[in-house]
């Protein structure tokens, strides 16, 4: 594990206090959690700054709907991407701390600008939401937008900081040339594709969320359940055939022997293999559903091979951290001594957390059918 | 030191402050301020008073602005800023607490969502469950301060975890309940003052009245804050105690600070709030605000400040060393420790300098704050290498220096570059010379005439030959004492200055710093 030329901070000298099967699958999970969230306020940003311009026009009345449908949920998208993200970062940090910190401190000034990014965004987000009611006001536009390039800018940051975090062999001259944490990892020719393969996946899996969720309009409001799914399907398409190109463009800045995990090793070309299978079943589907004189069931068929296709992508991200780290940092090396009494009470509040925020939300569903019976 | 340091120029340690006393000022409203608003709105159905419910309502948009959005992100940042500025620290908490954490992770979560539905759904849910939903929302955000608070006095007093390495030793230690009862009062205290903040947009009559309610939580707040700090302090750790006592005169004014804001609070809030709440103006209510703030920063302040020279007492220094690993550098050298150096030549300044970025910086800049330059005016690398052996007994608040003989040379070699050699000659007034030379290689560990370690007694009636007579020998008669590196003529400046202070007839001349 220990590279003599390349200086690496060694693991915390405490060992993990669980198994590391339990650890890594929280991270997986609460991260691909994580993900769908930071999709929807990403792309639902995006669509949301194009669909309040296009609403001012009186001829566009299903885009004014559309954005102020988006202002109302922007915030919670917020709320969860960020209420998901910190789980994530704990698990990663429990796990991968040693490289994690040390990358952070590298690009120390951009990574501590997330913070204020953040904050900024979220409040633009309020205000969008605030100020989108029947047509979204010039300046609620302009704030909206400049939240939109906090995120992309955060998405960035993430984007230069998890990938210098699996290339030690950089840290030391970069720490040499400038100690002060004013780098990005640019120099990583696989950095670029990947930030937009980032964000034009979140238009996919926006999208697909969004048609989903104008079939279950649908049943209440037709014309604009059914211009939501069409639409949706058709940009869904569209950014499909998009990110298969980036994709692979992706795919060849990586450096060969890790992109090879995709083609010669037996569960990566199986994950790979069912990630492209889901990804065209979901395109026929959606595009099947959508482009019906009425939207389908297909649609949350293919939904819901959007999701599978986002947990297939997890994993094959996390297949190319390890890939990456292989000369440098095993996490099987690592000793293990399980805090079991207290992942205990972790796990029956959490059953217990889950069950209040079931009631929660029921009891929202519940509020919101009576208003509605009572308004009919 | 294992991980490479984030060189803002100045410590980290600042940053650190300013984010996390920000979002303690945030999050301890957001825990009593739940309990606020559900009970204002309790109140509001019993009395049937529609303008205070409507007051209610527009609070609670404020405080989930406030507390969603900053609060909320302050939190996550204060995990970003310790994670770049102590990620040796960050990493023992993570794996010391990381379960503690995830179940920390769970209130939060249901907090967040909570707080969402409670201040966007007043229209469509019925009172009993939107009540029911603010109470959810007041347990799940004080069970998250059940949590964070073992992991933050954790690091004052770990107890017998730094025996058994039990989580529940750490999380459960000697200052766990003090201080939870203590946080407690200062929610219930922020929760009023908030309180009070957006009554002064409501009308007089509705205005009046939150004021007097309002008040009366804030009131409350301030008159328990002093019964559990006095508990909490009295479960301090001795050392911690000394530095408050006035070993270190820089905890005397935020622990004025913090006296003085509460008194504020409690005369304002009996006298305006409760008795006069019409005298209750906006000005007063800023002001209120500005007391609250510098009250929770006094209190966070201390909190750090008492635990020097440790950020995980017993365990881990300041800067990130674990003590078991010091005796170990101190005898092979630290160079396999320090793996991000800007040079491979281990006996030059250089090499000092990035001595000094990984064991000094956490507190220390070079010209700024707690500047070094200052510290070590009239030190030659002699010295200075040898008053690095010595630097963890000059006021009990600096870790060991973790080094071997080599490393010490080289920063001491750093550290005397810092300023040009004193020329004592030089200075024509031979007292001021004298006191000069004392200050530089004395007075950072005694006094003459004062209370820290004074000469007096051993050389009041002798004179400068006594003195004389022992400088060559300082190292010799304690094993604590640096030998005295300067020139003949400065060890005579020196000698007179300390003989002539002893034998002062008056008090007034208290020699040294």
């Amino acid at each position: 594990m220990f590279q003599p030329n390349i200086p690496i901070p060694a693991a915390d000298p405490m060992p993990l206090p669980g198994p590391l099967w339990l650890l890594k699958t929280l991270l997986l999970v609460v991260f691909f959690l994580h993900v769908l969230f930071m999709n929807c306020t990403l792309a639902g940003g995006l669509t949301a700054v194009f669909n309040a311009i296009r609403g001012r026009s009186e001829r566009h009345p299903l885009s004014r709907r559309l954005s102020a449908d988006l202002g109302r949920a922007l915030p919670v998208f917020v709320a969860f991407t960020v209420t998901l993200g910190v789980a994530a970062l704990l698990f990663v940090q429990v796990l991968y701390g040693n490289l994690l910190y040390t990358s952070s401190i590298l690009v120390g000034v951009y990574w501590f600008s997330v913070i204020l990014l953040v904050i900024l965004g979220y409040y633009g987000y309020y205000y969008f939401s605030a100020h989108s009611g029947e047509k979204a006001t010039i300046e609620s536009i302009i704030v909206l937008s400049l939240a939109v390039i906090c995120f992309l800018a955060i998405g960035f940051i993430f984007t230069n900081n998890m990938s210098l975090m699996w290339s030690p062999q950089k840290w030391l001259a970069m720490y040499r040339a400038r100690p002060s944490g004013a780098h990005l990892n640019l120099g990583d020719l696989s950095v670029v594709p990947r930030y937009i393969h980032t964000i034009v996946g979140a238009f996919g899996v926006f999208t697909a969320a969004l048609a989903h969720y104008g079939t279950l309009r649908f049943k209440k409001d037709r014309e604009y359940g059914s211009w939501l799914v069409r639409r949706a399907s058709v940009v869904f398409a569209g950014t499909t055939v998009l990110q298969f190109l980036i994709g692979m463009w992706f795919l060849m800045s990586l450096p060969r022997n890790v992109a090879l995990i995709f083609f010669r090793d037996g569960v990566g070309v199986t994950v790979f293999g069912v990630a492209l299978l889901a990804t065209l079943a979901a395109t026929i589907l959606l595009l099947i559903g959508g482009t019906a004189k009425e939207p389908s069931p297909l649609i949350h068929a293919g939904f819901g091979m959007v999701l599978i296709t986002v947990a297939l992508m997890v994993v094959m991200r996390d297949m190319v951290r390890t890939a990456y780290l292989q000369p440098y940092f095993q996490l099987s090396r690592l000793q293990v001594f399980p805090q079991t009494g207290i992942i205990i009470v972790f796990l029956l509040t959490f059953v217990g957390g889950l069950a209040t925020l079931v009631w929660m939300l029921r009891k929202v569903a519940q509020a919101r059918s009576h208003q509605a019976a009572t308004a009919k | 030191m294992n991980f490479p340091v984030w060189q803002l120029g100045f410590p980290g340690g600042l940053l650190i402050a300013i984010v996390a006393v920000t979002h303690v000022f945030v999050s301890h409203f957001a825990v009593g301020g739940g309990a606020f608003l559900v009970l204002t709105e309790l109140r509001a159905y019993s009395k049937n008073d529609d303008a205070l419910l409507g007051y209610v309502r527009r609070h609670s948009k404020f405080f989930a602005l406030l507390t969603l959005v900053y609060g909320a992100i302050s939190g996550v940042g204060i995990w970003f800023t310790i994670g770049l500025v102590a990620p040796e620290a960050t990493s023992s908490l993570i794996h010391t607490f990381v379960w503690a954490w995830a179940i920390e992770w769970v209130f939060f979560f249901v907090e967040i969502t909570s707080a969402i539905i409670y201040a966007s759904q007043w229209d469509r849910l019925d009172r009993r469950t939107h009540m029911a939903i603010g109470w959810i929302y007041f347990v799940a955000a004080w069970m998250s301060l059940f949590v964070i608070n073992g992991i933050i006095t954790y690091q004052l007093t770990p107890g017998r975890w730094l025996t058994t390495h039990n989580i529940w030793d750490g999380l459960f230690n000697p200052t766990y309940w003090p201080s939870l009862f203590l946080r407690t009062a200062m929610s219930v205290l922020l929760a009023g003052v908030f309180g009070l903040l957006t009554a002064t947009r409501e009308p007089d009559d509705v205005r009046q009245r939150v004021n007097r309610w309002a008040g009366q939580w804030m009131v409350l707040g301030t008159l328990l804050i002093p019964i559990f700090t006095w508990w909490y302090y009295s479960r301090f750790p001795d050392f911690s105690r000394t530095l408050l006592n006035g070993s270190l005169p820089a905890a005397q004014h935020p622990i004025r600070m913090g006296i003085l804001s509460a008194a504020l609070i409690l005369l304002i809030g009996v006298s305006c709030a409760i008795w006069k709440p019409r005298a209750m103006s906006k000005p007063l209510v800023v002001l209120l605000v500005f007391f609250a703030f510098s009250l929770m920063a006094s209190g966070e302040y201390l909190r750090e400040f008492v635990r020097k020279p440790w950020v995980i007492n017993g365990y881990i220094y300041a800067n990130g060393l674990r003590v078991a690993d010091v005796a170990q550098y101190q005898q092979a050298g630290f160079t396999r420790e320090l793996k991000f150096t800007s040079t491979d030549d281990l006996s030059s300044a250089q090499y000092g300098h990035d001595l000094f970025i990984s064991q000094c910086s956490a507190c220390h800049t070079v010209d700024g704050y707690r500047s070094m330059r200052k510290r070590v005016v009239g030190w030659d690398s002699a010295f200075a290498k040898e008053m690095l052996a010595h630097i963890h007994v000059l006021r009990g608040t600096m870790p060991q220096f973790a080094g071997n003989e080599q490393d010490r040379a080289a920063l001491g070699k750093y550290l005397a570059s810092l300023n040009p050699p004193v020329n004592y000659a030089a200075i024509s007034d031979r007292a001021v010379a004298g006191k000069h030379s004392f200050d530089n290689r004395c007075g950072h560990c005694h006094t003459i005439n004062g209370n820290f370690r004074p000469l007096k007694t051993a050389f009041a009636g002798g004179g400068t030959d006594q003195v004389q007579a022992i400088l060559p020998v300082l190292d010799a008669m304690s094993p604590n004492m640096p030998p005295f590196t300067g020139t003949p003529e400065e060890a005579q400046l020196l000698s007179e200055y300390i003989a002539s202070t002893a034998n002062a007839p008056t008090a007034s001349a208290r020699g040294g710093r």
